[in-house]
């Protein structure tokens, strides 16, 4: 049975519906209901009809969200991504992680109009976001957030960065520069054509005179205006002691057009401006091709800055609220979970503390602090929860942290394209050697044909499909993967992916979908009191374990001296009693002769007695086997890298066919485990979602992880998969597979188109025309074969 | 020596001085950006057309001496052409920091400039016209390896006058980087500055250099 709303499996035991066009809808939980009843209550059921129903709704709303939302309204934190209009409106742009597809932008258009005081809304499918303008008088922002929550979608502000906005403008200023180029080359053109097949017969001097003159003026904007970027790239390679393509580009293009100006001045020898129009209107074309693609990779990837209202646990005299980073004083004590940033500049109160700075320094290791040292906002915490008293608040610091590693990301060049950089150089410094033996040769032999044949030397070897054969490519993967839910940090998947031969896979939250159901306990004491404990240690917890457990008792108990032992679980102090909650192992310290009951794998136990043992249990995720048996099938030999216990592991290896696995590993072990594979020449791809598995993220060859792990995990991971399906390995593996091929083939024919027609042009045999056309026909079939995989 | 020839060599002569921008401002920046703070804009023109005139002068000497005690025509014009065309080479060279035999020459004709000196700080801080114009013409005994490149296609006019027009094409040259040096941004200043640009200003003279090489060489294979 599926969700009406989310079209998601209906758990068993639920039974919810909605009223729909007269009939009874299942749902799956009070929150699709109230979804699906603002939906169909507002009138707009068309959105059930026209939807993409491949793909899952996810419904990601949750009371506590609800009252956060209020913080939007607080106007430091608006003055971010807010504008004021000159007409008393504000407008901002917010992201809205969940659209799958047309129907959802029309149904949230239409939601919104409702509201009164909107002024505006405009979904971007495609790079999931809205624009919303309203009068502040008659609206918050936090209502116009809680009617997206409405209607199930989580939107968040979003402050487009600097680079992002420059890639608008350069946008603008290309097509400005194509359009002159585009028209002035067609006029050019049609003159060329006239003048070369004798469309014209008997052209008098006068008049060939006159139609030069009139190429003259239609290429002179093409030249000093569309070519314009090519000079700058020249000119700021020259400055840098590098050689780029702009170079001989430039030379040509500039060298081509004074010598067709002298000539036509001079009337004689020969023009070539629609050689040098049409080749600037066919390299313009590249770049911009180029550029959107750049421009949408990027846009995707900065959704994810959206500038979240970061919460901080604040300690006060009844307990811990929640409140925005903002809202922080220096002197406030907070609380920091395990795995979470660091939201301002600090004090550890702590006796110790594990944080990772790498965001700040791009120290990998975590660092040890010791109390009263001093934590630094923007850095992790690693191990247990930790208090700290504020010293300094420093939202700057963590956002600009993110955004620098978003940055840094993006900016890394796969080291393909590093290669590829570095034998373009050597290419082009060989073509100006070329073209300068080329000139002398000429001339000492023909000098009045030296200046043509350098030229046309110069275009037909310009090494634009050679640049273009691997940007072209990577963004294509990143397209596709992008609109399949996978968010690519960097390149590294093409590298990794000729010589993949293991693919290891967390078991919790990775094969199995790490959302745990109690299913059987057994207790030596009051069960009540056990939960009382158990909730209360819990609740330090960002194991997925510790989720249900948690939740056992409304009046959890309030414990100090919390510890957490990665891997085996946590110890609190109670009334003076300690206590621990965790693995077999971690209970066995203090009560060497216990044996859990068979499965059971969550205990809890003072250092007296032994007081209750849980079972837990997780569902495979979805698309697990038909994973596993796809990398089987392929030659991917799959491993199961787990910490929970033998049995557990073993059983779910058995039920997917999965031969190797490995049992409570500590995350040193995984690492150790993975970083023996590489040792041994295997190439290692690492999947998994939880801050234990953080450091072997880092370390296999690419990593993979999901988009609701945790922030350890993502930062470290190469790849995050947006939607919750195994299959999505295969995705990326099979697209990765593709542009390697894309890539191969463009250099391919890069190379050898570039190096057979240099000496076909060197010795005169190619005019500059045929040249220009030649260059821009090679660059076009590799952006054409690029584009291949922008098709499913 | 015929009127062509004769106008190319300026050219060159100008080329040299306009490819020269980065090394000037590299190795005069310093004083010229001096001279434009607290002046007035013509004292800046002053003390270059003093820097020019010592250019000339000296372009002058060198054709006049070229004129007076060579041999007319036949061999000494060959000789004096392969001698410029190896001196642009090893200016090309200087500036590519390839190879740098032209800072001997400097070298060589420094104690030329410690006697002029000390004079040439005197006058740069005294106010008046005269003082500037004199200071200017001090700052052209400078040693420098441009000039000496220069210089050796001076030599080729065979003529004082045809010297002082060539080194007055060479000055004409560096004017723009030395007059507007207090002027320009700085990003202009770090571009042209840069060693990139100034290897490919070298690596342009190269190939001129080479070019004239082969010119030289082609007659005798016709």
């Amino acid at each position: 049975m599926e969700c009406f709303h989310c079209l998601q499996p209906v758990p068993r035991g639920v039974n919810l519906s909605v009223e729909y066009k007269g009939s009874e809808k299942t749902v799956c939980c009070a929150g699709c209901q109230a979804v699906a009843e603002t939906i169909i209550e507002h009138r707009l059921h068309a959105y059930y009809e026209h939807r993409d129903v491949s793909q899952l709704q996810e419904t990601p709303v949750l009371p506590d969200e609800l009252n956060d939302l209020n913080l939007y309204d607080h106007p430091d934190l608006q003055k971010e991504f807010v504008r004021h209009e000159g007409d008393g409106t504000e407008v901002a742009t917010l992201t809205i992680e969940n659209i799958t597809c047309g129907a959802c932008g029309w149904l949230i258009e239409r939601e919104l109009m409702r509201l009164k005081g909107i002024h505006k809304a405009i979904v971007n499918v495609t790079s999931r976001r809205l624009q919303v303008s309203w009068s502040p008088e008659e609206l918050k922002l936090s209502n116009i957030l809680r009617a997206l929550a409405g209607i199930g979608y989580k939107a968040l502000p979003f402050q487009a960065n600097e680079a992002e906005q420059q890639y608008t403008r350069q946008r603008k200023s290309y097509i400005r520069r194509l359009g002159v180029a585009g028209i002035a080359t067609m006029q050019v053109m049609m003159i060329a054509f006239g003048l070369y097949f004798g469309v014209v017969s008997d052209l008098s001097p006068d008049l060939q005179r006159f139609l030069w003159g009139v190429s003259l003026v239609f290429a002179t904007p093409v030249i000093l205006y569309s070519a314009q970027p090519f000079y700058a790239g020249a000119l700021r390679a020259i400055q840098a002691s590098r050689l780029n393509m702009d170079i001989p580009v430039s030379i040509a293009l500039l060298g081509a057009y004074s010598a067709s100006v002298y000539a036509t001045i001079t009337n004689t020898g020969e023009v070539y401006f629609e050689s040098i129009s049409m080749f600037t209107f066919f390299l313009l074309t590249g770049r911009f091709l180029e550029l959107l693609a750049k421009e949408r990779a990027l846009k995707f990837a900065t959704n994810r800055l959206t500038l979240l209202p970061k919460l901080a646990s604040r300690e006060t005299a009844e307990g811990v609220e929640s409140i925005a980073i903002k809202q922080l004083n220096v002197g406030d004590i907070i609380r920091v979970k395990a795995g979470e940033t660091i939201p301002a500049d600090g004090e550890l109160l702590n006796p110790q503390a594990q944080v990772d700075e790498s965001l700040l320094t791009g120290e990998s290791l975590p660092r040890s602090k010791k109390l009263g040292d001093a934590i630094i906002a923007g850095s992790i915490n690693q191990h247990s929860p930790i208090r700290v008293k504020v010293t300094a608040i420093a939202q700057q610091t963590v956002l600009a942290g993110i955004i620098s590693m978003q940055d840094s990301a993006l900016a890394v060049k796969p080291r393909a394209q590093q290669v590829i950089d570095k034998i373009a150089g050597y290419f082009i410094a060989g073509i100006l050697i070329i073209a300068v033996i080329t000139f002398f040769s000429w001339w000492w032999i023909q000098p009045e044909h030296a200046l043509w044949v350098t030229l046309a030397v110069l275009v037909a070897t310009c090494p634009c499909a050679l640049s273009l054969a691997a940007p072209t490519a990577l963004t294509g993967i990143i397209h596709r993967l992008n609109r399949d839910g996978i968010l690519l940090k960097g390149a590294d998947v093409l590298e990794s992916v000729k010589q993949l031969d293991k693919v290891c896979l967390d078991k919790t939250g990775t094969l199995t979908e790490g959302q745990f159901r109690l299913v059987e306990r057994q207790d030596s004491i009051d069960p009540k009191t056990v939960d009382h404990i158990v909730s209360g240690l819990e609740l330090f917890s960002e194991h997925p374990l510790s989720v249900p457990l948690s939740q056992l008792s409304d009046t959890p108990a309030k414990f100090t001296h919390v510890s957490n032992e990665m891997g085996a679980g946590l110890q609190g102090e109670l009334d003076g009693e300690v206590y621990r909650v965790g693995s077999e192992r971690f209970i066995q310290q203090w009560h060497p002769e216990f044996k859990a009951l068979n499965k059971y794998q969550v205990i809890v136990a003072s250092k007296k007695q032994v007081l209750a043992q849980f079972r837990v249990e997780d569902q495979i995720r979805d698309g697990a086997a038909e994973t596993i048996e796809w990398l089987k099938e392929n030659g991917y030999q799959p491993i199961i890298l787990s910490g929970d216990s033998e049995p557990r592991v073993h059983e779910l290896a058995k039920e997917l066919g999965i031969s190797e696995y490995h049992s409570g590993l500590k995350p040193e072990e995984k690492l150790a485990f993975v970083t023996e594979q590489q040792q041994l020449d295997h190439t290692v791809w690492m999947v998994g979602d939880g801050i234990n598995d953080s450091p072997v993220l880092a370390k296999a060859d690419l990593s993979m992880t999901f988009s609701k792990a945790s922030d350890l995990a993502q930062t470290a991971a190469d790849v995050v998969l947006m939607s919750e399906s195994l299959n999505q390995i295969k995705v990326v593996i099979e697209s990765a597979l593709k542009t390697r091929k894309v890539m191969q083939q463009n250099f391919t024919w890069a190379l050898v188109y570039n190096v057979s027609i240099l000496p076909v042009a060197a010795i005169g045999m190619v005019a500059p025309w045929a040249a220009a056309l030649g260059m821009s026909l090679s660059s076009l079939l590799v952006i054409g074969n690029s584009l291949r995989l922008y098709r499913k | 020596m015929n009127p062509i020839s004769q106008s190319a060599d300026l050219v060159t002569a100008l080329l040299m001085g306009l490819a020269g921008a980065g090394h000037c401002l590299m190795m005069c920046g310093g004083i010229a950006s001096a001279m434009g703070i607290n002046t007035k804009p013509y004292h800046v023109w002053l003390y270059n057309l003093g820097r020019v005139s010592s250019y000339m002068i000296i372009g002058a000497l060198v054709g006049g001496a070229i004129g007076f005690f060579a041999p007319e025509g036949g061999y000494t014009t060959v000789i004096l052409r392969w001698l410029a065309v190896i001196f642009l080479l090893l200016l090309g060279l200087y500036f590519t920091g390839w190879f740098a035999g032209l800072v001997y020459l400097e070298k060589a004709a420094s104690p030329v400039w410690r006697k002029v000196q000390p004079f040439a700080a005197q006058l740069r801080n005294k106010p008046g016209i005269f003082a500037t114009f004199f200071a200017g013409t001090l700052w052209g005994w400078l040693p420098c390896g441009m000039v000496y490149s220069a210089l050796s296609w001076a030599a080729l006019s065979g003529s004082a006058s045809g010297g002082a027009l060539t080194m007055a094409a060479f000055g004409l040259g560096t004017l723009p980087a030395m007059v507007a040096a207090g002027h320009f941004s700085q990003f202009l200043h770090n571009f042209l500055r840069a060693q990139g640009v100034r290897t490919a200003m070298g690596v342009l003279l190269i190939i001129y250099a080479l070019w004239s090489l082969l010119t030289l060489l082609k007659p005798f294979f016709q």
